[in-house]
Parts: C-alpha cells; sequence; structure tokens
C-alpha cells in the first residue's frame, strides 16, 4: 500500500545495514585495538596516564593488555636500549597477525637525545613500524590521536589480504 | 607471513632440568607489574622463593657518558629522563651540585620556586607510587583517583614549565621564570582538597583485607640490611632510621620550613605505604609555607631569579637583548660552556626516592671529566637479592612496588 | 694529510681555549679546619699510611693505598661510625696517569658527615672487594667492572650489569667513543638477524640534523603516506591529517563541533 511505503534501505527503515566484508571486519578491528603494554621509559608514564582516569583510553576500545598474544597493536614507549633489543623482537613475533606499531616518542622514532652507544637508533631497525608519534615526550592527547590515526588506516586497508612481510627483513 | 629471525630462547646459561625440586623462573623484562623494565630470575621451591637475581640494564642509555661529552647546561634536560616521575628533583640535584662546584649561592626568590616545585614533584612522584602499586596488587580503583589528583598537580607544574612529564624547569643558578598568575590560587585550591583525598585513599585501603594480606609483614627489611645495602629516602626510615636529608644536611630553605619525618620501625610493605601517605602530607604542610614565603618575596620585592655571576651564568634576557657585552657572554656561554674550577663534589639531596647524588669531577674544561649519578633505585632494586628469598610468587609484585623504582634512574 | 687526533680520550673538546687561560681551583683546606674530620683523620693515620688528606667543599678526601681499602672501610664503619657507603666508582685516567681512581663515598649518620676514600691502581691491577662490609658494594664493584673494566678481588658474582653478557669494550673509559664502536653499531641486528642482515638494515643514521624529504626507507616521507622504497613522486598528494575519513565513518558518530562544551575552568 502507498501510504505505508518504507525505504528499506534508508537508515531506520530496517535494523539491517548493508555493507561489505570488508568494512565490517576493519570496524570491529579498528574499535578494539588492544594495546600490549610496552612501557619502556618516561614515555611509558605518559601511555598510563593516558589510560587513567583523565583521558580513558577505553572510549576508543583500546586496552592495554599484558601478553603479547591478546594484543593487537604494539605501542612501544620509550627508548629501546641494545640490551633489550631482542625481547621486543620476541614479543613481535609472539602477536598474532593483523599488527601493528606505534613508535611512540622520539626515542623509539630515531633513538631521540640518547645518541649513545647503548641505545637502538630507532624501533624500525628491528621491527616493522606503522605510526611515528613525536614527542619527548608525547602528551596524552597526541596518543590519542595516533590510535585515531591507527584506526583511519585500519579502515582504509583490505581486510583479508594475504599477510606480507612488512618493511623489513 | 613473517620470515624467522634467528632468535632463540636465551636464558643465560640457566638448566631448566634441575635434579632437586628447584624451578627457574623468568620475570621480565616486559612485565607490566615491574616498573619498568625488571628482569628477575627466581629459583622457586614450589611457591616459595629461594634466589632471586635481578638482573637490570634494560634501559641503560649512557647517561653518564653523555654528561662527559655534554657542556653543563646542555646535560640538564637529560637528568630529566633519570627518574622522570618527579623530573624536577633531578634537574634539581644536578643544578645543586653544579652550583656547590662553582660556588654560587640562588637568589631568594629562586630558592622558594624551586622548593616549590621540588614539593610538587614529590607529591607526584607519591601519588603515583600509589596509583602503580595499587594497581599491582589489584586495586584498580585507587589507581584511578591517584592519576586523576596527579594530573591537577601536572597542570600546575605544565602551567609552570610547559611540560608535562620531563620538566627542566630548573637552571643552574637559579629558576628561569617567574611564576605564573595563576600557579598560587590553583595549588592552594589543590593542597586544600588534598587531605581529603588522602584520607580516601585511606579509607579504601586501611582496612582493606586483600591490601593488609598482601602489605602486612610482607617483604620485611631489617634495619641493618637497609643500611648495608644503602638503601635511602622511605625505604630506610620505613625500617626505622630517621634520615632525611631534608633535615640533617639542609639545603635551599628547608630549615626554615617546619615539617616532620615519619618514620617507623616495621620495616615491611604496609609501614612503606603509610610513610608514603604521612610523607604527602608533610609535602602539603611544607608548600603552605613555602607559599608563605613566596608572597613575603614579592612584597619585599625580590625580583631575582638568577644568581649573578657573569662568568657561569648568563644575564637575564633583558640585558641580553639591550647590551652588548651580556649578548657576547652569552654566547660565549651557550656555545663554549662554563668553565667551573678544577675540584670535585658530591652532593647528595632527598629526591623522592632517596638520596640522589650528583658526583662530578672537574677538569676546568667546558665538559665535566667524569660525572656519577647515585640514583637509590639502583640499590632498592639491588636489596631484592635479598629480601625476595623467602616470599611467595605474588609478593614480589608488592615488593617491587612498595620497594618504588624507576628504571631510568636505576640503569641511567 | 689527516689531521691527528689522540685516540687516548675520544671524549669532546672544548675547539677553543684561550692561551692564557689558568682553570682555578676549587679551594682545598686542611683537614684540622674541621673537629670532626680531624680526630677521624687522626684515628686513620694511627692505623694506615695516608697519602694525602684535605677538606674540598665540606667533605674530606682521604687518599689510600689501594691494598688498605677493605681494611679502612671497616675501620671506618666499626670505629668512626661512617655506616654507609653511598657511592662507589671510578674515575678514568689512563691517558694521564695509566689506571684509575677508584672513590668510596661514605656518610655518617651520626655525625653528619660526608668523606671520600680515593686509591689509585693501574690499568691491570685488580682492587679487592668490599661487599662483605657493604652489600651495595656487591652491585657498585660490578658496575664498575661493567664501566671500566676493573677487576675486583673477592666479589662473588662479577659480571657485567648494565650492558649485555657478551658486550665488547667498557663504556666509561675514555677511549670508548660516546656513539660506540662496531661492535655497538650493530648489536642489535647481529643478535637478532644474523651478520648477513647488515646490508638490509643499513647503518645507523646518528645525524641528529638530518632530514631527508625523498627517503622513503626509513620513515615514509614527512607528511606523505607512501609504501616503503616507492621513487620520490613530486606529485604525490599530500596525506589527510584529519583522524575521519570525510563523509564520516561507518557506524560511528561524527564529531560535532556545535555540540560539544568546553569547560573553562577544570574543577580541581
Ligand atoms: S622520547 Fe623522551 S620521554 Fe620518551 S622515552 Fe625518550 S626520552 Fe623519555
Amino acid at each position: 500500500m502507498a501510504q505505508h511505503q518504507v525505504n528499506y534501505l534508508k537508515d531506520g527503515g530496517l535494523p539491517v545495514a548493508l555493507t561489505s566484508i570488508d568494512k565490517v571486519v576493519n570496524w570491529g578491528r579498528s574499535n578494539s585495538l588492544w594495546a600490549l603494554t610496552y612501557g619502556l621509559a618516561c614515555c611509558g608514564i605518559e601511555m598510563m596516564a593516558s589510560g587513567a582516569s583523565r583521558y580513558d583510553f577505553d572510549r576508543f576500545g583500546t586496552i592495554f593488555r599484558a601478553s603479547p598474544r591478546q594484543a593487537d597493536v604494539m605501542i612501544v614507549a620509550g627508548t629501546l636500549t641494545k640490551k633489550h633489543a631482542e625481547f621486543i623482537r620476541r614479543l613481535y613475533d609472539q602477536m598474532t597477525e593483523p599488527k601493528w606499531v606505534i613508535s611512540m616518542g622520539s626515542c623509539a622514532n630515531t633513538g631521540g637525545m640518547f645518541n649513545t652507544y647503548a641505545t637502538v637508533q630507532g624501533v624500525d631497525r628491528v621491527i616493522p613500524v606503522d605510526l611515528y608519534l613525536p614527542g619527548c615526550a608525547p602528551r596524552p592527547e597526541s596518543l590519542q590521536y595516533a590510535v585515531m590515526m591507527l584506526q583511519k588506516k585500519i579502515r582504509s586497508e583490505k581486510a583479508i589480504k594475504a599477510q606480507k612481510p612488512k618493511r623489513l627483513m | 607471513m613473517q620470515q624467522t629471525n634467528r632468535l632463540r630462547p636465551f636464558f643465560e646459561n640457566i638448566t631448566f632440568e634441575r635434579d632437586d625440586n628447584e624451578l627457574v623462573l623468568n620475570f621480565g623484562p616486559q612485565h607490566p607489574s615491574a616498573h619498568g623494565q625488571l628482569r628477575l630470575m627466581l629459583h622457586l621451591q614450589q611457591e616459595q622463593i629461594v634466589k632471586a637475581y635481578p638482573d637490570i640494564g634494560y634501559l641503560h642509555r649512557g647517561m653518564e657518558k653523555m654528561a662527559e661529552n655534554m657542556i653543563y647546561n646542555e646535560f640538564m634536560p637529560t637528568t630529566d629522563r633519570m627518574d622522570y616521575i618527579a623530573s624536577s628533583s633531578n634537574n634539581y640535584g644536578f643544578a645543586l651540585a653544579v652550583e656547590r662546584l662553582i660556588g654560587l649561592e640562588v637568589p631568594r626568590r629562586a630558592k622558594v620556586i624551586r622548593m616549590l616545585l621540588l614539593e610538587i614533584n614529590r607529591l607526584m612522584s607519591h601519588l603515583f607510587w600509589l596509583a602503580t602499586t595499587a594497581l599491582d596488587v589489584g586495586a584498580m580503583t585507587i589507581f584511578l583517583f591517584a592519576f586523576r589528583e596527579r594530573e591537577y598537580l601536572m597542570d600546575i607544574i605544565e602551567d609552570y614549565c610547559g611540560a608535562r612529564l620531563t620538566h627542566a624547569a630548573i637552571r643552574i643558578g637559579g629558576v628561569p621564570l617567574d611564576l605564573p598568575d595563576n600557579f598560587i590560587p590553583d595549588l592552594k585550591n589543590f593542597l586544600d582538597k588534598l587531605p581529603q583525598n588522602i584520607k580516601d585513599y585511606e579509607d579504601l585501603l586501611d582496612t582493606n583485607r586483600i591490601w593488609l594480606m598482601r602489605m602486612e609483614n610482607v617483604g620485611v627489611i631489617p634495619t641493618e640490611m637497609a643500611l648495608s645495602w644503602g638503601c635511602s629516602g622511605p625505604m630506610l626510615r620505613a625500617s626505622g632510621v630517621a634520615w632525611d636529608i631534608r633535615k640533617e644536611e639542609p639545603y635551599e630553605l628547608y630549615d626554615e620550613v617546619e615539617f616532620a619525618v615519619p618514620v617507623s620501625d616495621k620495616g615491611d610493605n604496609f609501614a612503606r605505604y603509610k610513610l608514603y601517605m604521612a610523607e604527602m602530607r608533610e609535602s602539603a604542610k611544607i608548600l603552605y609555607q613555602c607559599i608563605e614565603k613566596y608572597e613575603e618575596t614579592v612584597q619585599n620585592n625580590q625580583t631575582e631569579l638568577m644568581a649573578h655571576a657573569p662568568q657561569y651564568i648568563s644575564a637575564p634576557k633583558l640585558d641580553i637583548m639591550t647590551q652588548n657585552y651580556s649578548l657576547m657572554q652569552h654566547f660565549v656561554l651557550v656555545t663554549q660552556g662554563m668553565r667551573p674550577a678544577v675540584g670535585e663534589v658530591y652532593v647528595a639531596t632527598e629526591s623522592p626516592k632517596g638520596e640522589l647524588g650528583f658526583f662530578i669531577n672537574s677538569q676546568g674544561g667546558p665538559y665535566p671529566y667524569r660525572l656519577k649519578l647515585r640514583a637509590p633505585s639502583f640499590w632498592h632494586t639491588g636489596i631484592l637479592t635479598d629480601l625476595l628469598p623467602g616470599h611467595y610468587i605474588p609478593d614480589v609484585v608488592s615488593i617491587i612496588g612498595t620497594t618504588n623504582i624507576v628504571f631510568g634512574e636505576v640503569d641511567r | 694529510m689527516r689531521s691527528y687526533t689522540p685516540k687516548d680520550d675520544v671524549q669532546k673538546k672544548s675547539y677553543y681555549t684561550d692561551r692564557y687561560w689558568v682553570a682555578p681551583q676549587v679551594p682545598k683546606s686542611d683537614v684540622s679546619e674541621d673537629a670532626v674530620f680531624a680526630a677521624d683523620h687522626a684515628e686513620l693515620r694511627a692505623h694506615f699510611e695516608i697519602l694525602e688528606a684535605y677538606i674540598q667543599r665540606d667533605q674530606m678526601v682521604v687518599y689510600i693505598h689501594p691494598k688498605d681499602n677493605y681494611a679502612v672501610l671497616e675501620f671506618l664503619r666499626d670505629h668512626c661510625g661512617y655506616t654507609q657507603l653511598s657511592e662507589l666508582s671510578a674515575i678514568d685516567w689512563i691517558a694521564q696517569r695509566g689506571g684509575f681512581e677508584v672513590f668510596y663515598q661514605m656518610l655518617s649518620m651520626t655525625k653528619r658527615k660526608r668523606i671520600r676514600v680515593k686509591c689509585f691502581i693501574g690499568e691491570n691491577e685488580a682492587i679487592n672487594s668490599v661487599e662483605k662490609l657493604f652489600r651495595s658494594a656487591d652491585w657498585s664493584e660490578r658496575e664498575m667492572y661493567d664501566m671500566f673494566g676493573i677487576k675486583v678481588n673477592n666479589h662473588p658474582f662479577l659480571k657485567r650489569i648494565l650492558m649485555p653478557d657478551d658486550w665488547e669494550g667498557f663504556p666509561l673509559r675514555k677511549t670508548y667513543p660516546l656513539q660506540g664502536d662496531e661492535f655497538a653499531a650493530w648489536y642489535e641486528v647481529d643478535r637478532i638477524f644474523g651478520k648477513e642482515a647488515r646490508d638490509i638494515i643499513g647503518p645507523e643514521i646518528r645525524d641528529a640534523a638530518r632530514v631527508d624529504r625523498y627517503d622513503t626507507e626509513r620513515f615514509a616521507r614527512l607528511g606523505y603516506e607512501v609504501p616503503k622504497g616507492t621513487p620520490f613522486d613530486p606529485n604525490q598528494p599530500k596525506t589527510s591529517l584529519a583522524y575521519q575519513e570525510e563523509g564520516g565513518v561507518f557506524l560511528i558518530e561524527g564529531f560535532d563541533e556545535e555540540k560539544s562544551t568546553i569547560i573553562s575552568d577544570r574543577k580541581r
């Protein structure tokens, strides 16, 4: 009947949304980014602060997990030293695909102010990095921005793709 | 698919299959409750620890080497990254050491501002300690509460120096800036609420059964052990030695303010927890007095912020911009650095963690010949070797929590 | 001809020093000026040979023979009340004097005094451990060994502490460059991927001022999101820095600036 005409394809017509698998999967992935607590140094404190009361990371679905096997994104927050380097690689290998890495702070990006014998000059020498977040230490707001940029990046990816090795090896 | 690398499990010649019942457990270096990058090798007999080998150095960034390659002022931001929970106290320790070396007296207003910063940092550090320890023990609420208060303090600090974590707020010879307008009202506002906040934490924790079980009579440090291991700060005071460098060897204006040094003779986790709470109250008391002192300096019109020593310290900004000679001297000091006299100093200050000492050997050049950072946490980590045996696995977390170690400082 | 740089001290040097510059000295005063130190010094001198003693910046400095170090520290602890060893480390004088100066920083809580006991050892000499007296020396001596390569006799567990076990070189010696040697530069690559990966990963970039907008290997180009190794293309569009795509995001409500409130004053 004409007066009951409902456009089922419009929003609110039916509790149904038409979309592609890609979008749904990416939606799920990007909004439940579980981060591996990888507080290495000072930046780790800001990472904790962004998980705490004022900045409240849970709003983004980002919950810190202690185990690499439950984590999707590794936030490398702090200075990576040569002694520690092999552990970061091992933890990265233990994370399940798909996985992303945010390198937080100038130390993790390039070695930062510690241009010395003991620091790795950028975590990208050891593990592939998706997002570089500058700052020393970056504020929690900028970490949140980084996570949102990562979400954007995930949304633009193909959900099901052959897992190609990223950078490095 | 990722290509494999050549990493094989590497456990430093530790045999896992042993004839006796001992189990070797690797803890860290990336453990969420290790407060950084502590690695522990624990030998277990059932659930009980019989031997513990802390392994540190996972955050060794070579600061002492950096210091030898930097002019004195350049090293100031690096000290921030030692005890990054309370950066200003490191800045201060270094500034004081260099000032003693060159024999400089800081103007009164700068002293008051420094004390304000130091005590705010102490509060921040203790709140952070409370938050993380409570989180490790399982009290998530306290974590959220204490971080809330800490953020307010960070706002105050940020108003002063522009950074939340790495302040670099103190210079050799004084402080760079005067307090902003809203600093004192904000701080007062915060301090007025603080007793209630501390009371809230204590209400939640003091009679909490789980908290008591994990804190009371756990991690007892006898006085001799604390002395022998070179403990300082709250660790030492919880073991019955009333030694606070602020009281005993007063620097700045600590001899003019009134505060008590809380002591406990229990030496266990709970004693340390109560000590931190009491110290927060004392810090608040000091801060109130400092605010008064600051207002006095305003009334007396003591506006000097940097010491006057043209050989070592740049002139005020206004002079640099207007007077040729000040500009030249500033240029030399920035490009070549100051040259302190030949000599040595060791200066200890009471940082929130304990005795923070700077040993400087100067050979008359713009770079220190040797700079040794004496960080309290280094020994507070070492004591775990003797402290952990006899305890159970869950105690490890609460003991590491109450020793209040920060790895930027342990490894430097 | 290449200019000669001394190899025995590769730390940074001031690039200009006035010809007539004479470094002033931090004043040293005689031990007798402080009653407490004078008493301690007299007691020490009765038992040991003291090479030199003076007061500098309120602390007494005492030079002793390295073989006496254990006995002197024990004496100070048991008879003079210096119950705490707050610091222990060394200074590298190899280039000038062919050895190290080991110092012990001690504190007496009853007298509120600090003294520094120093001794000089040759480059290849060992020093006695004081770990039996002060447990804190356990770790400090390990650190001293780690950083300077000074051997310590009678130490229960002399192993590197801050650097990895398989590290080469002693970082705080003046001959060790700040940015590390060849071994240090490739340490993590050798360790994780093996020597054959050195070519793929490339040398460390240690120039703090280096910004290369054509470099797509290390960072993506600044402001442009390009895959690794993409050749430089001047027509590449800039990557948007907005955190949401235009037109909103599937199933997520967009942020409406009109509806948001700005809190002017935080309630402390
Ligand atoms: S980037 Fe700065 S704040 Fe972050 S870990 Fe490095 S030194 Fe610390």
